[in-house]
């Protein structure tokens, strides 16, 4: 048994809300009291690509969910839409977690963006959203300018988090903390304006977009 | 693997971590968690650059989460003795306090 799953296993042991066992390989099987059951994959990889999530799709039949137990794991948007045009979930070991529970775990996305994906998509003035990847969007404007913008769901985003999405993914204009109660350190700022970029709040982004 | 044995692997194979102040905090510092969550304080530059190198082979098999800050951010944040964090030093010499965890 591989290390991802015996982490999975112990945690959900742990927890107790859900029982888990072992499939094979990368497989495990979640079972929740008046829930479906979930088939799910743990992968460690560290970037989910479409071919990624073409492989478990393909390969695993009755795939519920594809899970990137490293917290540090990258989605590309291929791979979300792929997955999501075929009725699989995706997202976090947490994501799984409260889909087993929920009982939706073949339509799930990663909970850490959902909200974020959605604000972004719910809103008047953006009229296109291009999702690169999880944290990743280019948004367009109904006035036809674009926006490049990168999520840091941390708490307290310092400026590695910054320096790091710029280095990973590659420039953007303006980094967003979606944490509602997160507070950008100034370090952070910092680091965004010495690589052209604005650190910022929803309110503050909403703002933003709504004066161009 | 315990804690403990975490820490003593991390120092072990991570050479630069004496250029910066580290620290496990959460819940493998308990038991069971889902990752294992690891500070680092301290310069950033190549030192910092050649330490994620050395962390990331350190994680091949280990679901580390490592949060990297700057001494003025763990200062403002508080976030050493907010978090209740340990040194690695500290847990690496200590051994058996803290209950085992599965690898």
């Amino acid at each position: 048994m591989n290390w991802q799953v015996r982490y999975a296993l112990a945690s959900f042991a742990k927890d107790g809300a859900s029982t888990a066992e072992h499939v094979g390989g990368d497989l495990i099987k979640i079972m929740t009291r008046d829930r479906p059951d979930v088939l799910a994959a743990i992968t460690t990889a560290e970037t989910i690509d479409q071919a990624t999530a073409t492989h478990y799709r393909e390969q695993v039949e009755g795939l519920d969910f594809l899970c990137g137990y490293r917290t540090q794991c990258i989605w590309e948007g291929g791979a979300i839409q792929y997955l999501e045009e075929n009725h699989v979930g995706w997202g976090s070991f947490g994501t799984l977690g409260s889909a087993a529970l929920k009982g939706d775990a073949n339509s799930a996305p990663h909970k850490v963006y959902k909200f974020s994906d959605r604000l972004l998509r719910q809103y008047g003035r953006i009229a296109k959203v291009d999702r690169e990847f999880d944290r990743i969007h280019r948004v367009t404007l109904h006035g036809g300018a674009t926006f490049r913008i990168g999520m840091i769901a941390d708490y307290e985003p310092t400026a590695d988090e910054v320096r790091s999405l710029w280095a990973r993914f590659g420039p953007v204009d303006i980094v967003w903390n979606i944490n509602p109660n997160g507070t950008p350190q100034p370090e952070a700022a910092k680091a965004g304006r010495e690589l052209g970029c604005e650190v910022m709040k929803w309110d503050e982004l909403k703002d933003r977009l709504s004066k161009i | 693997m315990m804690a403990s044995e975490i820490a003593d692997h991390l120092m072990g194979t991570c050479a630069s971590l004496k250029h910066f102040d580290a620290y496990m905090f959460g819940s493998t510092l308990h038991g069971v968690g889902q990752d294992i969550d690891i500070l680092i304080v301290g310069p950033g530059g190549d030192l910092l650059a050649q330490l994620k190198k050395e962390i990331h082979c350190a994680g091949e098999s280990l679901p580390l989460h490592t949060l990297y800050m700057q001494p003025s951010e763990e200062r403002h944040t508080q976030f050493v003795a907010r978090e209740k964090c340990i040194p690695l030093a500290q847990l690496a010499s200590s051994g058996s306090w803290l209950s085992r965890t599965e690898t």
